[in-house]
C-alpha cells in the first residue's frame, strides 16, 4: 500500500486539476462569444473556446508531468542510495 | 425510468454474458494453442506460454448479452447497434493486430473507424454534462470530440494490459462503478450494456488473473477500451468515465509523454521494469526507459507482479471513488 500512496495522491492532483480547469473553463472560457446568429460564427467561437480550454489543460498536463518526474527519479535515486 | 421487471432483464443479461464469456475463454484458449497463436509471460522466471488472443471470449459475450437485452427489449435498439458495432470493429482491428502487428501510428488511426457507428447512428447527445459547469452545447464539436474519445480509451485500455489481469481487472471496478451511476440517473439501456462489459470483464478476469490461463491480446482490450468509451458517450457520462479512467489516462500519458511519440512495447529497446531471478519485478534506472504506471509503483523497490497489480486496482478503486464524487459535483452543483 505504501508504495500506491505517493501515486494516489498525483491521482487525487490530476482530479483536482481536472475540476478547476472546469472552473477556469465555465468562468472565463464561456464568457467568449462571437456571435451565434451565422454557422461561421458559431465554428468561430466554439473553436476558440476549444482553443482557450485546450491551452488551460496544456498547462495542467505540465505540472503533471512534472510532479510525476519529480516523484520517479527522487524514488529511483534514493533507492539506489540505499543499495 | 425504471419499470418493475428492468432488474430482472439487467440481471438476466449480466449472468448471460457472464456465462457465455466464462464457457467460451477456455474453448478459444485450446484453438489459440492447437493453432500456435501462444505469447511469452515475460514476468514469469518460467517464461511460460500462453494462448493469445482469447479477448475474442470478451467480444462473443457482449454479442451475445446486448442481442438477448434487444430481444427483451428493442427500443434500446440504437443504443445497441451503435455499441456493438463501435465494440466489434476494435475488436476487429485488434484481431487484425494480434494476427499481423500494426505500426504505432495505424492502430489509432484505425479505432477511429470504431467511433463512426456512434456518429452515424446519431446515438449520442451533443450536450455533455461537465461538472461546475452545467450542460454544455458542443453540437458541431461534439462529434469531432466522439472521433478522438473511442481512441483514447480503446488505445489506453490496451496498453494498460501488461501485467496477469490488469486489464479486465481494472476494467470491472470501472464498469462496476459506470453501472451503479447510470442506474441512478435512470440510463436503463446503457446500465444494461455496462453491467454487461462488467460480466464479460469479470468472467474473463477468472483466467487471465495471476497465473494467467489466457491473454486477451488486442482484441479484448481494445475492444474492452472502446466499449468504455461507448458507454460514456451513450449514458452521457463523458468526465464520470474520464475520472474513472484516471490510471489508464496516466500510464498512456507518461508513456507518450517520455518517450515523445506514440510507439509499440517491442519498438522500444529499453523495458520499463526488468524482471530478478527471484521472479520479483524491478523499475529500470534506464533514462530512456518509457515510464509506465508499473515502473512508478516499482519506484520504491521490487514487488511481485500480484503486488504491482494489486496497485493498480487500489488506484483504480481511488479513481472510481473521485468518479462517483464527480457525478455527484455534476448533479448538486448546478451554475
Amino acid at each position: 500500500m505504501n508504495r500506491v500512496l505517493p501515486l494516489v495522491a498525483i491521482e487525487i492532483f490530476v482530479w483536482l486539476g481536472l475540476l478547476l480547469s472546469t472552473f477556469l473553463i465555465s468562468k472565463v472560457v464561456y464568457t467568449i462569444d462571437f456571435g451565434n446568429g451565422t454557422i461561421f460564427e458559431r465554428i468561430v467561437t466554439q473553436t476558440t473556446r476549444v482553443v482557450v480550454s485546450g491551452s488551460i489543460i496544456l498547462v495542467w498536463l505540465f505540472a503533471w508531468k512534472n510532479l510525476t518526474n519529480r516523484y520517479l527519479w527522487r524514488a529511483l535515486s534514493r533507492r539506489k542510495a540505499t543499495a | 425510468m425504471f419499470d418493475s421487471d428492468q432488474p430482472v432483464i439487467i440481471a438476466f443479461v449480466a449472468i448471460i454474458t457472464f456465462a457465455i464469456t466464462f464457457v467460451s475463454t477456455p474453448i478459444i484458449a485450446r484453438i489459440m494453442r492447437r493453432r500456435g497463436v501462444i505469447g511469452t509471460d515475460v514476468h514469469k522466471v518460467s517464461r511460460i506460454e500462453i494462448p493469445e488472443m482469447c479477448g475474442l471470449a470478451i467480444l462473443i459475450g457482449l454479442t451475445f448479452g446486448s442481442l438477448t437485452y434487444f430481444s427483451i427489449d428493442p427500443s434500446s435498439g440504437n443504443e445497441i447497434t451503435a455499441f456493438l458495432a463501435t465494440t466489434l470493429i476494435a475488436g476487429a482491428i485488434g484481431f487484425l493486430d494480434d494476427l499481423r502487428p500494426l505500426s504505432a501510428r495505424v492502430k489509432p488511426l484505425l479505432t477511429v473507424l470504431a467511433s463512426l457507428p456512434i456518429i452515424l447512428l446519431h446515438a449520442y447527445t451533443p450536450y455533455p454534462m461537465i461538472p461546475l459547469l452545467g450542460t454544455v452545447t458542443l453540437t458541431i464539436v461534439y462529434p469531432v470530440l466522439i472521433l478522438v474519445a473511442i481512441p483514447v480509451t480503446s488505445n489506453a485500455v490496451n496498453m494498460m494490459d501488461v501485467m496477469n489481469g490488469s486489464m479486465p481487472g481494472t476494467a470491472s471496478i470501472i464498469m462496476a462503478t459506470m453501472t451503479v451511476i447510470l442506474l441512478i440517473s435512470g440510463k436503463i439501456h446503457t446500465a444494461a450494456i455496462s453491467i454487461g462489459v462488467l460480466a464479460a470483464s469479470l468472467a474473463f478476469f477468472y483466467y487471465n488473473r495471476f497465473p494467467a490461463k489466457v491473454f486477451s491480446g488486442d482484441t479484448g482490450s481494445l475492444a474492452v477500451g472502446a466499449a468504455l468509451g461507448a458507454i460514456a458517450i451513450l449514458g452521457r457520462i463523458e468526465i464520470v468515465m474520464v475520472v474513472a479512467l484516471i490510471p489508464q489516462i496516466m500510464n498512456a500519458f507518461y508513456g507518450l509523454s517520455s518517450v515523445g511519440r506514440l510507439y509499440e512495447r517491442r519498438e522500444i529497446p529499453q523495458r520499463p521494469i526488468r524482471l530478478l531471478d527471484d521472479g520479483s519485478l524491478e523499475s529500470s534506472a534506464e533514462r530512456r526507459a518509457p515510464v509506465t504506471l508499473a515502473r512508478l509503483i516499482l519506484a520504491r523497490g521490487s514487488a511481485t507482479e500480484r503486488e504491482v497489480v494489486g496497485g493498480m486496482m487500489i488506484l483504480t478503486v481511488v479513481s472510481s471513488m473521485m468518479a462517483i464524487l464527480t457525478y455527484c459535483i455534476t448533479v448538486v452543483i448546478k451554475p
